[in-house]
């Protein structure tokens, strides 16, 4: 079974349909909204699995379906779609890993009144991330990349009643914007430098040849090629959608919607579309690689703003509380690694990642919502304990993410995928710190897991809803499991013996392995470090458990100021509210004083000249024409005519009124014609 | 010059379609429906109607564009194709909005008028010459005033026809005149003739004469301000789907018939479509009746409270965007002016439609009739927001794209330089003032709880609720995929 491309579309369209269905479905129709939703990310499960087979026939062909959207002046608008190994293996993931969180929805979201709009948003969603995988035209895939988002400030805000989860809604929506408004600079620049947003055009799109030399040739302000700049400014949409250092900041609050959107949207899937967006747009950010003089190389910049967001991540995953927001820092550091490795020159090493990444991160997820359900909405750590008993399908399915994400040798995807990267920041020759940044990281990720596992499943219950926790039910277990399997089977696909992925997305059909010990060095370092790492946890959380929810924190009580400002998360909240929130405050308020005393002064003098012409016309229309026409028309009446009263002096007074247009007319084209 | 009769019949299949579609649809009433309920009598009438109409665009489509037919009589080409199917549609959408909605008597005749005026705009659609132009014209109108009066018993619809029927006449008479006019000009009503001839005359007083006489009857058709005050009347007091019809292919058949006219036949007489400069042409006059229409038609919507006839200035002011649109259409062809033609048709077909199932319900009136509408049926609150948002030109529904095209394509002629581009920036500001008493509407139907005595429940008849979700897909479908009409055009 093989999908062309022209029947592409259909992967996205389903799920929208399912969105549109889910919309009209009244609440009452629970069922129908779920089936409908299922149905449809099944079906285009198939299909995406049809795209892959595809795509897999010919590798190295970017297979394209490219069509006119609408003339816009002179020029034609075009959009389209493309299937490639990228394309069809994002699209395969994010329809498999989306169909298991949906299943697992179902049953966490089984108490909630408004259900089948959940499904509706979630299908919106789904579909939106679609279209931007299989977009083969940069304004096609920012149009569903402002989808993604619309899509991720209605779930994240799916409780709005909860000031907290509207406040994160916003705060996600906004941050991403700014990140936005870069994505859209580089996109109209290079439409204007280019003619075309198509990425494959057979020859003449903007990640051929042609246009990327014509792109690199060219210098702009500060000696930089027109290439970088712009693969700078499209960097930045990832850097908001992707959670990068500097606008980090939303995606630990986006933990405020529903565990499974966590799972799909801030962990899986939406927030992979920066890493996605700029190994699609590789071609354009390596550009300017072979140019000696230009100050800063694009890949440059990403590989910086990884090395620090994968630190930084891991840093402040130390010192939370809150399970959903452990992983939310683990997950903005893993995605500093896959920006990381997109620096340093591997983007199949990051896609790799980014793919392992996917399963393993919705695992630990669903399976952290599996705790928070079953202990009543508790997702302090120090309020649970001792869940390991009651809940032991949770357990050993959370235990196989924990060791996948610190990636312990050898079984666990994770590790496979992570020492892809640090053998591509070993073999980067601009800087040896980006290595190091990972490295102190993969001990950091080691530490914070091996402590969130101890402390939620070890020891005793602290808290009402632990104590009475149970298994969760099987629409929830079962998604764990099978995600539990892919956390440790996805990892073969993609080991240094036999890189079967790595050369698939190259486009090559051959596969040259080699031998493990090629490289061993870092491995068993990197190996050793995760020893550590999990040592250190053990030694600080797993040996004597916590046994009061009030008790202070080991570590805390090691380094007291360092743990309080990793729990404040480095204060970069603050930061901005004094800053950037002050600024826009300032301004918001000047605009409000404009507002108010300029601009609605003139605006309600406008309104009031046009409501004011509007009237005198339909008098003059109704009152003065057919007055005058009706007091004409006097005599003709009084003589008893058939018609009555209003029809004649109407229709007379129309008709004079052409008569007199007609004279108007004749005279303005003979005077006016400029004989 | 060879005289096909077999490419002729070839050639006016659809018309043949209609017209005997008509007479079976009044066969099968007299004969058969005698004896059946009116509702039974009505669904049999729409059905076969419908059935004549897509047997004509099934041929329509199959015609061909072959160029000039019967010796220049009819032009079949891609702009008669695509005209031809959109009047077919619009049509066929009126029908399919009439079981379940029409409550008049004779149910059978009103379907086969409308069969007969659908003849008349197809013929429209064709025409390359004087004399089949003016036939087909008054076919169309003569039908259009049948079924403004339709409904006998009440004294607004009388009143309605009678005077869209003087008014109609005097612009027929000035039609008329115009194109007796212009065959003494030029010795020929062949299009292609009077223009040949146009380009070795020079302007006399004379022509202009004979062109502001077309012109005239060209506004009264377009309803273009000042020849637009037969419209308000009209659409108050006609039934709704008469009104509908009139809106729509009325209107996308006369545009068409008048480009044809203007640019093929009188197009040396135009002037200079850039600066309006040099000699004496109908542009000029064109231009004012568009800036009047769009003026006159935006404020006065703004006071009205009837929601009848709010459409018909909201009609008017499209109708000053559309003369835009044949303005432009030397530079871009007609595709744009079409585009907009059609989906306005689309989104005013459907709007009626609404008003015709809330009147059947109870009486539709005054804008404050709509009042819960939301509450009262959710199917017609929605589909009456797509079809408002299209008329208001809301991306990304085809109203929209309508509109930019058309505001393009002006600009597109010397930028901001001539006075096409100032009409242009005139629409695209007046299209804010439309927003005003569209979201009017909307209000009401959306917001606005009902008065207590009409809070029942709307029972929507399948066929209408069917066909008004079909337009309003096909409003968004076009509008998405707007290349799906415009290409059409691609030379």
């Amino acid at each position: 079974m093989n999908l062309p491309v022209a029947q592409l579309w259909l992967i996205p369209a389903l799920p929208l349909l399912a969105a549109g269905i889910g919309a009209l479905t009244p609440r009452g129709g629970r069922r129908l909204a779920a089936t409908v939703a299922i149905g449809a990310l099944a079906l285009s499960f198939l299909l995406s699995v049809g795209a892959l087979i595809t795509a897999l026939a010919d590798p190295a062909a970017h297979l394209v379906h490219n069509f006119d959207w609408f003339e816009l002046g002179s020029g034609t608008l075009r959009l389209g779609w493309v299937l490639d190994p990228l394309t069809a293996f994002m699209a395969v993931m994010v329809t498999f890993v989306g169909l298991l969180i949906f299943i697992f929805s179902t049953g966490y979201l089984r108490a909630d009144a408004n259900f089948t709009r959940f499904f509706c948003f979630l299908s919106l969603f789904a579909a939106a991330m679609l279209g931007l995988v299989i977009a083969n035209s940069l304004l096609l895939l920012f149009i569903c990349w402002e989808l993604v988002g619309l899509a991720s400030y209605l779930l994240i805000g799916f409780w709005f009643h909860k000031p907290a989860a509207a406040a994160a809604a916003k705060k996600a929506f906004i941050t991403t914007r700014i990140g936005d408004l870069g994505l859209l600079l580089g996109m109209v620049w290079l439409y204007d430098s280019t003619g075309s947003l198509l990425f494959f055009d057979g020859g003449a799109g903007v990640l051929e040849p042609a246009a990327l030399d014509a792109l690199a040739a060219q210098a702009t302000i500060g000696g930089l090629a027109i290439s970088t700049a712009i693969g700078l400014l499209i960097f930045c949409g990832a850097v908001g959608k992707s959670g990068q250092f500097p606008l980090h900041v939303w995606l630990p609050d986006a933990m405020e919607g529903p565990t499974p959107v966590s799972a799909l949207i801030h962990a899986a899937t939406m927030v992979a579309a920066g890493v996605f967006l700029v190994a699609r747009v590789y071609p354009l950010m390596i550009a300017d690689q072979p140019l000696a003089h230009v100050p800063v190389h694009a890949l440059t910049v990403v590989a910086a703003v990884g090395a620090v967001t994968a630190l930084l991540g891991a840093v402040i995953a130390i010192g939370q509380y809150d399970i959903k927001r452990i992983l939310a820092f683990s997950t903005v550091s893993q995605l500093g690694y896959m920006m990381l490795a997109l620096g340093v020159g591997s983007w199949v090493a990051a896609i790799f990642h980014l793919l392992t990444h996917a399963f393993f991160k919705a695992l630990l997820f669903l399976a952290a919502g599996s705790v928070i359900d079953a202990a009543h909405h508790e997702q302090d750590l120090r309020h649970l304990g001792g869940l390991r008993g009651p809940m032991r399908i949770t357990f050993a399915t959370f235990a196989i993410g924990t060791m996948a994400l610190a990636g312990v040798p050898f079984l666990f995807s994770g590790f496979w995928s992570k020492e892809g990267i640090l053998h591509a920041a070993h073999g980067w020759d601009v800087s040896p710190l980006p290595l190091y940044a990972g490295l102190v990281a993969v001990v950091l990720t080691a530490f914070y897991m091996t402590r969130l596992v101890a402390e939620v499943f070890h020891g005793t219950a602290r808290g009402e809803g632990a104590a009475h926790a149970k298994e969760s039910p099987p629409t929830m277990t079962i998604p764990l499991l099978i995600l539990a399997g892919c956390a440790i089977a996805l990892g073969f696909l993609g080991t240094p013996a036999w890189p079967w992925l790595q050369a698939r997305l190259e486009g090559r059909t051959e596969i040259h392995g080699h031998s493990l010990l090629e490289g061993g060095g870092l491995m068993a370092l990197s190996i050793l470090l995760v020893a550590l790492g999990i040592g250190a946890g053990w030694a600080l959380y797993g040996r004597r458990t916590r046994t009061r929810a009030a008790a202070v924190d080991p570590l805390a009580a090691r380094i007291p100021r360092i743990f309080s400002a990793l729990t404040d998360r480095l204060w970069f909240d603050e930061l901005y509210a004094a800053t950037v929130g002050r600024l826009s405050d300032g301004t918001a308020r000047l605009a409000d004083l404009l507002d108010r005393h300029v601009w609605d002064g003139t605006i309600r003098f406008l309104s009031g000249l046009g409501l004011f012409a509007g009237f005198v016309n339909r008098d003059a229309d109704e009152d003065v024409l057919n007055g005058g026409f009706d007091a004409g028309s006097a005599g003709l009446r009084r003589g008893g005519q058939a018609y009555s009263r209003r029809q004649t002096g109407d229709a007379h007074g129309y008709l004079r009124v052409v008569a007199i247009s007609f004279v108007v007319l004749v005279m303005v084209i003979m005077l006016g014609g400029g004989q | 010059m060879t005289l096909s009769f077999p490419q002729l019949l070839h050639a006016l299949l659809p018309e043949a379609s209609l017209v005997l579609g008509a007479l079976i649809v009044l066969a099968v009433d007299l004969t058969i429906g005698r004896t059946q309920s009116p509702v039974r009598r009505i669904r049999a009438a729409a059905t076969l109607g419908l059935l004549a109409v897509t047997m004509a665009a099934w041929h329509a489509i199959n015609a061909g564009a072959e160029g000039s037919v019967f010796g220049g009589v009819l032009v079949l080409d891609s702009l008669t194709m695509a005209t031809r199917t959109g009047v077919l549609l619009l049509s066929g959408l009126t029908l399919a909005l009439l079981p379940g909605v029409l409550r008049l008597p004779h149910p059978a005749e009103y379907v086969a008028t409308i069969l007969f005026a659908t003849t008349g705009f197809t013929l429209m659609a064709a025409a390359q010459q004087l004399l089949v132009a003016f036939a087909a014209l008054e076919l169309a109108s003569l039908s259009l005033y049948v079924l403004a009066g339709f409904d006998k018993t009440r004294r607004e619809s009388a009143e309605a026809a009678l005077k869209y029927f003087l008014f109609g006449g005097i612009a027929a008479a000035f039609l008329l005149f115009g194109f007796s006019l212009l065959y003494g000009l030029t010795g020929s009503i062949d299009f292609m003739v009077i223009a040949e001839q146009l380009q070795v005359q020079r302007a006399t007083p004379l022509l202009v004469v004979a062109l502001v006489m077309v012109l005239v009857a060209f506004g009264f058709k377009a309803a273009a301000a000042p020849f637009h005050l037969w419209a308000p009347d009209a659409y108050q007091g006609a039934p709704p789907s008469s009104a509908a019809l009139i809106a729509s292919a009325s209107k996308l058949a006369g545009f068409v018939l008048f480009l044809r006219l203007f640019w093929h036949g009188l197009g040396p007489a135009a002037g200079s479509v850039s600066t309006f400069q040099g000699a004496p042409g109908w542009l000029p006059a064109v231009a004012i009746l568009a800036g009047a229409s769009m003026l006159l038609g935006n404020l006065a919507a703004l006071a009205q409270w009837n929601v009848r006839r709010l459409l018909a200035y909201s009609a008017i002011a499209h109708a000053g965007s559309l003369l835009l649109g044949v303005m432009a259409a030397r530079v871009s062809g007609p595709g744009p002016l079409f585009y907009y033609a059609a989906t306005y048709g689309l989104a005013t077909v459907g709007a009626f439609g609404v008003i015709a199932v809330v009147d059947a319900a109870g009486g539709c009136h005054k804008i404050s009739d709509l009042a819960g509408l939301q509450r009262r049926s959710p199917l017609l609150a929605g589909c009456l927001l797509f079809f408002i948002l299209s008329l208001a030109g809301i991306p990304p529904l085809a109203g929209f794209f309508g509109k930019f095209a058309v505001f393009a394509a002006a600009l597109r002629i010397n930028g901001l330089a001539g006075p096409l581009g100032w009409l242009a920036i005139l629409a695209i500001l007046l299209s804010a003032v439309a927003l005003y008493y569209y979201l009017v509407i909307l209000k009401q139907a959306l917001v606005t709880p009902a008065e207590p005595a009409q809070t029942r429940r709307i029972a929507v008849p399948r066929a209408a609720g069917v066909t008004l979700v079909l337009i309003a897909l096909f409003l968004l479908l076009t509008g998405l995929f707007p290349s799906l009409i415009l290409r059409l055009f691609r030379s």
